[in-house]
């Protein structure tokens, strides 16, 4: 790699972004996908810049503030043949984004969607972001929070995510579990990794978190039945209440009993897996691959 | 020459279309051209549709002010067109009796017109005071017993009033066609056509008899031969068709009125036939995704193309200004996206179902920032058709946004083109530069004409690096001073480079008399009337040169410079205010149109009110001439 291309990551010392970068490096060797088929597709923030870090010979695409998962969308569906992991913050997801958000928990396409949510805009200093809890007021907000908040794993739940976990990024090995889990899961998978923002949240500290975290063992979150849907996601949200005193870590809710956007999609196109977008031929010289008689001859003037 | 202008009206959702349809189907198969105009409000049932056809012996594109045949069943389409009428008026003898007061979908503004129009004359508010103002105007009136002529029918299929009472409109179509002259077998052959059933066969067929037994021919139409096959074609079609055929694989869109048809078509037809040797390679699928805002589609297809697939959207104003952003993205990762952009009446919400040229500098300055964005302009349906196959080829040779515009006319009127002419065997494609991705690949390599080979993700070893903030030719994010001078210069560099390889004939199409010292200049639908008011205008002594610009970005400034040079007169015709290709010529030539013939009511632009323009400006009589015609 010539060295023009190596970068160092530029986050503040200290910062949960690097716990998930490390995680997903690591990770990402160890699944055996070629590198070349991986693409890292990220928002705008602190957290968008995870892809400018890599020093792994996959591709990124840093887009829009909120937009990564409508790119994420059209690179996977033209072509399925391609490994896509999104990155995003809370404020990018979950506010500016959050009409993406709602809307991929419909389609279930096979993609892993990574929050790092720590409750503030970062890059822009330290605004209140989407899950900073009401009345909060972090350091360098004028006056306290007078928005509520939102609860990313009740938000995907009720938004059709068959996959949604949590995880906290100083904790790298349980992250990358939890991502490894995602990436492999089929369907669209969401895992909420709690980090905190040394530099802006001076309530959601490391410190504060490492009180109150532990790993879910009370509850079996995989759906084998769709008969279980209701009662898994009723456990799922039961504990994604809590919050003050402890915060559970873990699977949520699993759910490949659902067809993904791949299968839907195939439904309507025989061959799209094997022949997608992407792939297919559309010129030999120059000449237009496509027969379109089909569509003129109905337009076609006739006396019959 | 033959010019006849008929319309057929009724509320939203009561079958005009299928009745005009049904009508210029057969009209066509006697060899006549047609062109069909459709204006409707932004609801589903109800309010007033209606559609104007210009049926004529040579290729036309152009409605009237005038109507020779107005044809309906109901009362509001009456009140709503009398004063057009100067041929003859097929109506239901049992609406006679009905009050203007009581058209309780009609807006208050149009009934208070029409009440002061019958009122000056002394006239009942009703269809019977209508029909003493047309009688008193030399119009002939024709009632057409729509309902006895229906049982009629019924008693002979045995079938229930609900089946036979959809013939309703075919006996409007059968009572307008007999009055033309020509053989029934044309219109029963139309029949056939669009009516698959044979128990609604033989229903239509009989409201064809009946219909045509109600009046006696006023013109003597003789059916044509037809040299070489015809298309009947519109707009939101023609553009799906030349998408599909240049290599389209995926659209995305979100739902808007006047492109969501063309995104549905293509949805309907995904399933492509192509051309190979390998049998599992015969069919492949097109993808259509309806995502959840204009944001999500014009972002999700610039990703696809990323990977290599030939990707577009489609939209209008509302949609567009949404996407804005997006297409800035694209702009600055240089990657080919077409959006194709029907115009409609605004601001905001405006007139969602009607037709505007307004949007032509937003498209050209669409998204924050400076970057190179090829703006397109189609004039009719043949052109739509190749501009939207072309776009494809233009947005991957120069790698950046193009937006491809349509105004709503086009997009819902139809029309019959020559197939031979249309010959779309002769289009190549061209992809541009592409290449794998190496070890040492870079994304956004410098060169001479600013266009780096474009790999696509997943094609080889080598890291690909999209970024939206400026980078360096791998794609980091840099902002040191001269990586910032040269990709910003680079990225520009496109454009020159597809105004370099762009030809004259590429952008700009003349008619009529470029030697007079009088010109048009035109673009989009707004071409439509000029042309067929050339041929009046010439009648009158009046001969004139028209040119349309189809290319506004990169403009063509040296062949409008030249073209313009000279001219005494320069009138700009367009469908919005403010006049904006006029500005957009003078912004790149210096050059300044004297004269303007301006329309922003929604409805299109007559050949009379062309006609009538251009006889104003050449008595001298004013230098802006602001159009408000139509219903």
């Amino acid at each position: 790699m010539a060295e023009s291309e190596l970068i160092l990551s530029d986050w503040c010392p200290g910062c949960g972004d690097f716990g998930i970068l490390r995680a997903e490096e690591s990770l990402l060797k160890e699944l055996g996908t070629p590198l070349q088929n991986t693409v890292v597709v990220t928002g705008i923030g602190c957290s968008g810049k995870i892809g400018q870090f890599m020093n792994s010979p996959l591709s990124t695409v840093h887009t829009l503030h909120g937009r990564a998962l409508a790119f994420a969308t059209g690179i996977k569906v033209a072509n399925p043949k391609l490994e896509v992991i999104v990155n995003m913050g809370d404020g990018d997801g979950l506010g500016i984004g959050a009409g993406h958000f709602v809307n991929a928990g419909r389609r279930n396409l096979d993609l892993a969607v990574i929050l790092h949510d720590n409750g503030v805009y970062g890059l822009t200093k330290g605004q209140a972001a989407p899950t900073l809890k009401l009345n909060e007021k972090v350091k360098s907000m004028p006056r306290p929070n007078i928005n509520g908040e939102v609860n990313p794993i009740m938000l995907a739940l009720a938004s059709g995510f068959t996959f949604v976990a949590r995880a906290y990024s100083y904790d790298v090995n349980g992250t990358k579990e939890m991502i490894k889990a995602a990436i492999q899961h089929k369907g669209t998978a969401f895992v909420d990794v709690l980090q905190a923002c040394p530099t802006y949240n001076d309530i959601n500290t490391k410190e504060w978190y490492e009180k109150r975290i532990y790993k879910m063992t009370d509850i079996d979150p995989v759906v084998k039945d769709p008969s279980e849907v209701h009662q898994k996601i009723a456990n799922a949200v039961l504990k994604a209440g809590e919050w003050e005193d402890k915060i559970p870590l873990g699977i949520f809710y699993k759910n490949e009993t659902i067809s993904n956007y791949g299968d839907r999609l195939s439904a309507n196109i025989p061959n799209y897996m094997s022949y997608p977008p992407a792939e297919q031929q559309i010129e030999r010289n120059g000449i237009p691959s496509t027969l379109i008689e089909k569509l003129v001859a109905p337009r076609r003037i006739l006396m019959e | 020459m033959v010019r006849i202008s008929w319309v057929i009206g009724g509320p939203q959702g009561s079958g005009v279309d299928t009745s005009a349809n049904l009508f210029g189907d057969a009209i066509a198969k006697a060899g006549y051209y047609i062109f069909g105009n459709r204006e409707y409000y932004s609801n589903i049932k109800g309010k007033h549709s209606y559609f104007t056809l210009t049926i004529s012996d040579v290729p036309t594109a152009s409605i009237s002010d005038d109507i020779d045949i107005l044809s309906t069943f109901e009362a509001e389409t009456i009140f709503q067109h009398f004063r057009q009428l100067k041929g003859v008026l097929l109506y239901d003898k049992n609406i006679e009796g009905a009050k203007l007061s009581n058209m309780m979908f009609m807006e208050h503004e149009v009934r208070h017109n029409i009440s002061q129009v019958l009122s000056s004359h002394g006239l009942e508010e009703s269809i019977s005071g209508v029909l003493s103002y047309l009688k008193n105007n030399g119009i002939t009136v024709i009632p057409i017993d729509f309902d006895s002529t229906l049982t009629k029918i019924m008693n002979e299929v045995n079938q229930s009033s609900t089946v036979v009472g959809k013939a309703k409109n075919v006996i409007a179509v059968a009572a307008s066609y007999g009055l033309l002259g020509l053989d029934k077998k044309f219109l029963i052959a139309a029949v056939s056509s669009i009516f698959k059933k044979e128990e609604y066969r033989k229903i239509n067929s009989l409201a064809v008899d009946y219909g045509m037994a109600q009046v006696q021919p006023k013109h003597d139409l003789k059916a044509l031969p037809m040299n070489g096959s015809r298309l009947r074609v519109d707009g939101n079609y023609m553009s799906a068709l030349g998408k599909i055929f240049g290599g389209l694989r995926m659209q995305t869109y979100y739902p808007i009125t006047p492109a969501s048809d063309e995104s549905e078509f293509i949805e309907s037809h995904q399933m492509l036939d192509l051309e190979n040797e390998k049998e599992e390679l015969k069919k492949a699928g097109a993808v259509v995704l309806q995502m959840e805002d204009e944001i999500a589609a014009v972002n999700t297809a610039i990703a696809a193309a990323l990977t290599g697939a030939r990707t577009a959207t489609a939209t209008s104003g509302p949609g567009f200004s949404l996407m804005c952003e997006g297409i800035g993205w694209a702009g600055m990762n240089e990657v080919p996206i077409v959006i194709t952009y029907y115009m409609r009446g605004g601001p905001s919400t405006g007139l969602p179902t009607r037709s505007a040229q307004t949007d032509l500098k937003f498209a050209l300055n669409a998204g924050h920032g400076e970057f190179p964005k090829i703006v397109i302009a189609s004039g009719d349906h043949t052109e739509v058709f190749r501009d939207a196959f072309w776009a494809l080829n233009l947005a991957e040779k120069y790698q950046t946004p193009v937006i491809h515009l349509i105004e709503k006319t086009l997009a819902n009127s139809y029309t019959t083109i020559d197939e031979g002419p249309f010959n779309y065997n002769a289009l190549r494609i061209s992809r541009g530069k592409i290449v794998k991705a190496s070890e040492s690949y870079r994304r956004f390599e410098l060169s001479d004409d600013g266009i780096s080979p474009r790999a696509f993700l997943g094609s080889g070893p080598g890291k690909i690096i999209h970024e939206g903030d400026e980078h360096n030719e791998y794609g980091h994010i840099a902002e040191e001073v001269n990586i910032r001078f040269n990709m910003y210069e680079k990225r520009m560099k496109k454009l020159e480079t597809a105004a370099k390889e762009m030809s004259e004939r590429d952008c700009i199409n003349t008619y009529g008399n470029m030697d007079s010292d009088t010109v048009i200049v035109t673009w989009g639908s707004s071409k439509l009337p000029v042309i067929d008011a050339l041929e009046m205008l010439k009648a009158d002594g009046i001969d004139i040169g028209v040119i349309q610009i189809r290319v506004f970005s990169p403009f063509p400034k040296s062949a409008i410079s030249r073209l313009l040079a000279n001219k005494q007169t320069i009138i700009a015709v367009e469908s919005n205010y403010t006049a904006q290709a006029g500005q957009i010529i003078t912004e790149n030539t210096g050059i300044m149109p004297t004269h303007c013939i301006l329309k922003w009511n929604g409805r299109m632009i007559t050949r009379e009110e062309i006609y009538k323009s251009i006889r104003r400006i050449k008595s001298g009589a004013s230098k802006r001439i602001a159009l408000n015609g139509g219903v």
